[in-house]
């Protein structure tokens, strides 16, 4: 793949007597390692500037006063540069800085986590002296002190190359850890009782260079040499950021972030880092259960399949397919989705399918929208427009990649965002507005109110990252956005964010009423096209997850099939989702946990999850990636798919799905935007994955059209709903590591509205809005703007507001 | 909201207002934080954060680095003896080892009263007047350990409540580097850096 970047004037360098065209101006310890020479280094990290603080890339170059040691990390390639990386003036001074790097470092390594992969460790066997001459005592810290809920420091292995520092201020903007003191007593630590809470800490322990920093999760639990390794990709994050999965004893141990240029630069937040735990949760869902008498018993898997095939088929024969529906699909591999979109279509017969929770945009924009942009045209746009969610809370690998353009690449933000956001500080320009004002903010912009706004957009390269901020403005705001944007932009590329798992995947197969495999309007015409593949399927468009569930409600709905679906956490009107569980006739749950949604359902499949399965991902800009199996599906369970094929077979009308990979080369040829796509294309020609369609044109192309919404509401006090990084969503819940740093049920308000309440910090209030209501403690918090009540979504208790942002407050205690 | 007095806060808003960037504020601010309190505390650097738009944390790496700002309380005068090459050369440990004895205050800590400080510092830039000394920032050149003793005692009996370095120089030193000529008539009232913007200089004709 050869973009515009890479389009540069070449120099031509010497490398230990051999020549080398390199790039123009790139650092001499990168344009080496490109061409096979591997230049030690600790401080160096191509995700990052340079600093030249460890010494340990020193080469020799000849100049014009003679040969010369430079560190190969700040020097740039010049044309004619002669390099020697490994002779024997290069080895001593590579000799001498080891020796001195090691003048305090404890040698414990048989008792250290990064004993077996350690930099230091590694190049002190092949660059170091072997001996030092240093006999005097090491220095010595308390050991280990815990930095974060996720982080261990061991000062004393520290050797002070600011990698750690240096990410978290340069990348991920929160300079939570610093040098402290000077000279011989100088350490990385934090200011007293203000840990390193930071939403991307894990990274700083895969880039340390030393064992210097550790994961709790991880501390003490493996050596690396005993360990299995896969690459894949993570769930967790809708641009699904490379991962390689680590396990010993068919337990998986952890995940360590792999680069990809496209995606996630080799960053990983701590919830896809570490939400890891929960596979290999006690509470796993392992056996079949099927509920007897109200409660549930475990059951083999052919009685629970025919007691579950025997009620669908029966509920089908006696109202037709329209009396059953689908919920869930978005958090499984795109073989399971087509599966699952096949099972509801072609043995069900049924269009009532949904991946979304009724949290999330239209079907068709969010699906293929005109004018997609990809994550790296972040990187080359005149302005990035964020009017969503707040990325560092939903979108990790977006946050830190429009940080990047904003910070490094001269790119102009602008956020539009009713309070504080994780970009704030990189923006250009903020723009705050009152939750559910949004429709009245953009009449505004049409009136010509925001002329920065204008300065910033009209006759710009514009990249639009459009979402839901909250639940108050509803899903036609984001659509209206982008069609704005693209009548004042000279050129918008636009992204549609959904954050949850796979749901593009899911979309993309077709888990939408109004949606087909691979990008298709449901219509006759494309329904017809499908009858070779899986015989006549209904044509007229389903109801979508509210239509489902309001069905259900009124009796229309007879049986439910949902698939790692909970949506009586996620589904905003909780009201109507719990009449809805109350009035289903059956509920059949393919998952791997009992949660709220199943807790009553008459038959669970127990399901394998990630690590356990094989197949392809798509991510947030149409990339598909692969997903690895590593380890057994545990006890009983069984991936989705194998599930509904033989859910299908007993219901009389079999899929003949045979394996993951088969599924995919089905997909590839059913669903158009597939065409092309292969497990070999993945593996060799494409391991960062490829954005879809390979070849020609999407089938349906959704230009985003300028609804008409509602006014501002009034009100003393409106809620900003919003989802955070830790909720207590069904996998953080089986993740110990990460379920204690959810903030819980918590409301904050700024601190000049609470003489007003009568509410201080830590107060319990009372929330009550038309849908819902419940009891939050109070935070004071300079970031929520007067007027607002700020609540993030999903917490322990479940307690949900609704759509509506017109709250009423009254302090309890 | 911030934990500075109104007044406080003006000279804070002047002192960020000479800057391009704000965070090259930092350093005159983490003096005003230190006048405040007496020394740094952590209340104080989490201010300057504030004013700065940094995290404590960096602040505190800052604040860190410089020996010149105390996270510990220190006594009401700070003295300082400087035992770098120059000083050291002419006698600059016996004056330490003087006013230790004559202090009953050992290198860097303070007595139990709070009034005396007590420390070596590397080169404070006089190695003409060698050995100098500073009590509170305000310099003497040419101590000698007897008048360096004398110094103490004049500390502990008169107590005054500005330091000058002209008062101190006629008292306690002999030869100085140069013929400082412009007279200071302002000094400094405690252990931080007598600095107009601080708010920091008494006396004279302010």
């Amino acid at each position: 793949m050869t973009t515009e970047r890479e389009m540069v004037d070449t120099v031509t360098i010497t490398v230990d007597g051999v020549e080398h065209q390199v790039p123009a101006g790139e650092l001499l310890i990168k344009a080496a390692q490109d061409k096979g020479t591997y230049i030690p280094r600790f401080c160096w990290h191509e995700r990052m500037a340079p600093v030249g603080m460890c010494r340990m890339c020193l080469v020799e170059i000849e100049t014009p006063r003679g040969p010369a040691l430079v560190p190969a990390c700040t020097t740039p390639v010049n044309d004619g540069m002669v390099v020697d990386t490994k002779g024997a003036t290069v080895a001593k001074a590579q000799e001498a800085v080891l020796e001195y790097l090691l003048i305090n470092h404890p040698l414990d390594c048989p008792v250290c986590d990064k004993g077996g992969e350690c930099p230091l460790q590694d190049q002190a066997m092949s660059h170091g002296p072997g001996e030092s001459r240093f006999v005097e005592f090491k220095r010595t810290f308390e050991k280990p002190i815990s930095i974060s809920e996720l982080v261990l420091l061991d000062r004393e292995r520290c050797i002070l190359c600011a990698r750690c520092t240096r990410f978290s201020e340069e990348v991920s903007g929160d300079p939570l850890i610093e040098f402290i003191d000077r000279g011989n007593h100088v350490q990385v630590n934090t200011f007293p009782d203000e840990p390193f809470r930071s939403y991307f800490s894990g990274n700083t322990v895969q880039i340390c260079p030393v064992g210097a920093l550790t994961a709790k999760p991880y501390r003490f639990r493996a050596r690396p040499w005993d360990l299995e390794k896969v690459e894949s990709s993570s769930l967790f994050d809708t641009a699904h950021p490379r991962i390689e999965i680590h396990t010993s004893h068919d337990v998986v141990l952890r995940f360590t972030g792999v680069d990809n240029d496209a995606t996630n630069h080799g960053w990983l937040s701590d919830k896809a880092r570490f939400g890891f735990q929960y596979i290999s949760s006690d509470d796993r869902v392992l056996v079949p259960l099927v509920r007897q008498d109200g409660e549930h018993v475990e059951a083999e898997w052919n009685e629970a399949l025919q007691h579950a095939a025997d009620r669908l088929g029966m509920i089908k024969d006696e109202s037709g397919g329209e009396a059953l529906a689908v919920l869930g699909g978005a958090q499984g591999t795109n073989e399971d989705a087509y599966a699952l979109s096949r099972f509801a279509r072609q043995v069900l017969g049924t269009n009532n399918v949904d991946a979304r929770m009724d949290d999330a945009l239209a079907s068709h924009f969010l699906a293929a929208t005109v004018d997609r942009a990809r994550i790296n045209d972040l990187d080359t746009a005149d302005t990035i427009v964020l009017w969503g969610p707040d990325l560092k809370e939903e979108h990790p690998t977006l946050y830190l990649r429009a940080r990047r353009a904003a910070q490094d690449l001269g790119v102009e933000l602008v956020v539009v965002h009713p309070r504080a956001n994780g970009l704030d500080d990189r923006a250009g320009h903020k723009i705050t507005y009152r939750p559910g004002g949004g429709f009245a903010l953009l009449e505004a912009f049409g009136r010509g109110d925001h002329p920065e706004f204008d300065a910033a957009v009209n006759g710009k390269k514009v990249v639009a990252l459009v979402g839901m901020t909250d639940l108050a403005d509803g899903p036609k705001l984001p659509e209206a956005v982008a069609a704005y944007l693209r009548s004042k932009a000279a050129s918008c590329k636009i992204l549609p964010l959904n954050s949850r798992g796979n749901t593009y995947g899911a979309l993309d197969m077709g888990l939408a009423p109004d949606l087909l495999p691979g990008r298709v309007a449901l219509d006759s015409e494309s329904a017809g096209r499908l009858a070779g593949h899986w015989g006549q399927i209904p044509a007229r468009p389903g109801r979508d997850t509210r239509g489902i569930l309001e069905a259900v409600v009124a009796g229309e709905i007879r049986g439910l099939v949902l698939v790692g679906a909970d949506p009586v956490r996620d589904v905003p009107d909780s009201a109507l989702v719990a009449e809805a569980f109350e009035a289903a006739e059956f509920v059949v749950s393919i998952d791997t946990f009992v949660h709220d949604s199943n807790r009553s359902a008459d038959v669970i499949l127990p399901a394998a999850t990630l690590s356990e399965k094989d197949g392809t991902v798509t991510n947030v800009e149409g990339r598909v990636q692969r997903v690895n199996q590593i380890r057994r599906p545990p006890g009983q369970t069984r991936t989705d798919w194998a599930i509904l094929e033989d859910l299908s077979a007993l219901i009389g009308s079999p899929m003949g799905l045979t394996s993951a990979e088969t599924i995919t080369k089905e997909i590839a040829e059913v669903a158009p935007v597939y065409a092309g796509v292969s497990w070999d294309l993945l593996e060799w020609d494409h391991r960062d994955g490829v954005v879809l369609p390979i070849e020609g044109p999407a089938p349906l192309t959704h230009i985003p059209v300028m609804l008409e919404g509602h006014g501002a509401p009034q009100a003393e006090f409106t809620l900003h709903a919003a989802r955070v990084m830790y909720d207590d969503g069904v996998r953080l819940r089986h993740s110990p590591a990460l379920r204690k740093l959810a903030p819980g049920a918590i409301a904050c308000i700024n601190p000049a509205d609470a003489p007003k309440l009568g509410a201080r910090e830590g107060a319990r209030v009372r929330l009550v809005t038309r849908q819902g209501e419940g009891e939050f403690d109070v935070v004071l918090d300079e970031g929520t703007p007067s007027g607002v009540v700020y609540v993030p979504l999903n917490q322990r208790g479940g307690v949900s507001l609704g759509t509506d942002p017109v709250v009423r407050v009254t302090v309890v205690t | 909201m911030s934990v500075w007095s109104e007044e406080v806060q003006e000279r804070a808003r002047a002192i960020v207002a000479r800057y391009p960037e704000k965070r090259s504020a930092i350093m005159p601010l983490l003096y005003l934080a230190m006048s405040v309190n007496g020394y740094l505390t952590d209340e104080g650097m989490e201010e300057v954060a504030r004013w700065v738009d940094l995290t404590p944390a960096q602040v505190l790496s800052v604040a860190s680095f410089y020996s010149m700002y105390k996270r510990e309380r220190t006594g009401k005068y700070l003295v300082s003896c400087c035992t770098s090459i120059s000083c050291m050369l002419a006698g600059g440990d016996d004056v330490l080892a003087a006013m230790e004895d004559e202090s009953g205050v050992p290198d860097g800590e303070t007595d139990e009263e709070g009034l005396l400080t007590v420390e070596h510092v590397e080169c404070i830039g006089s190695c003409g007047g060698a050995v100098a000394v500073q009590v509170n920032y305000e310099l003497i050149e040419g101590v000698t350990p007897e008048k360096g003793r004398a110094l103490v005692r004049w500390l502990k009996e008169a107590r005054p409540e500005v330091v000058n370095t002209d008062e101190m120089q006629t008292l306690f030193g002999s030869r100085t580097s140069f013929d400082w000529a412009v007279k200071e008539e302002g000094g400094a009232v405690g252990p931080y850096p007598a600095f107009q913007p601080l708010g920091t200089v008494r006396g004279g004709d302010e």
